[in-house]
């Protein structure tokens, strides 16, 4: 099969700024955004309360959390779909086949790598930052702040695994939304079913755009921390 | 006689098996300086520590000025008045000056008068130069002193030194140490725990020592 043709036609449809295509890519971007916007600070000061404080049950708590670090998203999406579904407990909210759908899938997907990068980041703080925060005046809270903020990057760290996580998975995303032209049709949904309608310059162009953002995500990271006064 | 500006109470403290106080007591005067001495492991820095509220304890009561209060429930607003600085300081991941402004910013002070103040310090500490340095490129000499700086532009009513010059030798020592004794002259009450024996000889200083599970005082 000749790939260079559908190459081409990949960056032409990039580049002519095809409505269909950057359809695709818009949702798949401002779904996981703010999927990943509403559940990061929920998860961190989960993870920080996690890490900081003894608790009955906390041990099982971390290695539950660690165990849905690889629970299949598929299996996630299956029990969101019977919850959203029409005769479901949540049923009557109608959602199922919307981008709602999906993004709810997305944040429960990303909570368990944002909360346990967020422990082991607070885990490896140096524990004066904390007390010194605490004997310079700071109450709980800023102290809390002021320790996320001197392991930043760590927990940085955790929010672009879990972006790049939500914004390239299939099986939760295909099952919640259907992959419905135009409404619920994402960069993977489309890349996994288009293709194998002949779509191949669609499935390029929409891989390399995958590809550009875990790219982009990971050196505007490590830009960050050469900032961060690190050299 | 007037009542001490800090006491400690039949404070009981261990780690595990280890018993490192027990109805131990203290008294600090206002505007005095201590020096706490006490073999290694005795339990100098962790009397520090529960006296800044870092470290809790089984038992102990503590008054400051006329409130008092058990070292388990350690009032938020003493935080505001008594200042610990560790014996390997840690200064935050940002530059010099940002660090002495911390303290400042979380008692409300406004920006203009918290740069003044700042600017004061940083002169005080010799640091004037080195302001806008992330920590990491410090010697310890100046880690140490920048801590000090850190603490004093607070004005602490009660400021808790340990092993300030431990770590250090040669002009650094010698630097860390004219801040120490210029503290401990200043109006504030400092307790300055160490072994080093030019502290320990300030004349200004009154001497307590931690042995046997109490703190004696030691002339
Ligand atoms: N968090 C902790 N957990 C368990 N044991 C501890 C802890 N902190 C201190 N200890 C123990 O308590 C004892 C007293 O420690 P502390 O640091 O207060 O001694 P110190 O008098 O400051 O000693 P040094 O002169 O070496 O600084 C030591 O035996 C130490 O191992
Ligand atoms: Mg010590």
């Amino acid at each position: 099969m000749d790939l260079f043709e559908p190459t081409r036609q990949a960056f032409h449809l990039l580049l002519a700024g095809d409505p269909q295509l950057w359809r695709i890519i818009w949702l798949s971007l401002w779904v996981s955004v703010l999927a990943i916007a509403l559940m990061a600070p929920p998860c961190i000061v989960f993870g920080f309360v996690l890490a900081k404080r003894q608790f009955a049950g906390q041990r099982a708590v971390v290695v539950l959390l660690q165990a849905l670090l690889s629970f299949p998203t598929v299996v996630i999406g299956l029990v969101i779909y019977l919850l959203l579904s029409r005769r479901g407990p949540l049923g009557a909210f109608e959602l199922l086949f919307t981008p709602w759908a999906i993004m709810i899938g997305y944040m429960v997907i990303a909570l368990p790598i944002l909360v346990v990068f967020t422990v082991s980041a607070v885990q490896g703080a140096d524990p004066r930052v904390y007390e010194t925060a605490r004997s310079l005046g700071a109450q709980r809270p800023r102290a809390a702040l002021t320790t996320l903020w001197e392991v930043r990057f760590a927990v940085m760290a955790g929010i672009v695994n879990a972006f790049g996580r939500v914004i390239s998975e299939v099986g939760c995303a295909l099952l919640v939304g259907g992959n419905i032209a135009g409404i619920t049709r994402n960069i993977p949904t489309a890349i996994a079913l288009e293709t194998s309608k002949g779509e191949f310059a669609q499935g390029i162009a929409l891989g390399f755009v995958l590809i550009a953002v875990a790219i982009g995500i990971n050196v505007a990271l490590a830009w960050l921390q050469g900032r961060g006064g690190l050299e | 006689m007037s009542a001490p500006l800090f006491s400690v109470e039949g404070l009981a403290k261990r780690f595990g098996e280890r018993v490192l106080f027990d109805g131990a007591r203290l008294e600090l005067e206002a505007g005095s300086g201590y020096v706490l001495t006490g073999a290694n492991g005795t339990g100098k820095t962790t009397l520090l520590r529960i006296v800044a509220g870092l470290e809790p304890s089984e038992e102990g009561r503590l008054a400051f000025r006329a409130q008092a209060s058990l070292v388990s429930d350690y009032p938020e607003a003493w935080r505001r008045e008594v200042v610990y600085v560790h014996q390997q300081p840690y200064l935050f991941g940002t530059t010099i000056e940002k660090n002495l402004e911390y303290g400042l910013a979380r008692r409300g002070v406004p920006r203009s008068e918290r740069e003044a103040r700042v600017r004061e310090a940083l002169a005080w500490a010799g640091l004037t130069e080195r302001r806008e340095v992330p920590p990491h490129k410090l010697s310890d000499g100046e880690r140490q002193r920048a801590a000090l700086a850190r603490a004093k532009v607070l004005d602490p009513t009660l400021l808790l030194l340990d092993e300030p010059t431990a770590n250090l030798d040669g002009d650094a020592r010698k630097q860390v140490l004219e801040l120490v004794t210029a503290l401990c002259i200043e109006n504030h009450t400092v307790v300055v725990a160490s072994h080093d024996p030019e502290i320990i000889r300030l004349a200004i200083l009154n001497r307590l020592c931690v042995a046997d599970r109490r703190i004696e005082a030691d002339d």
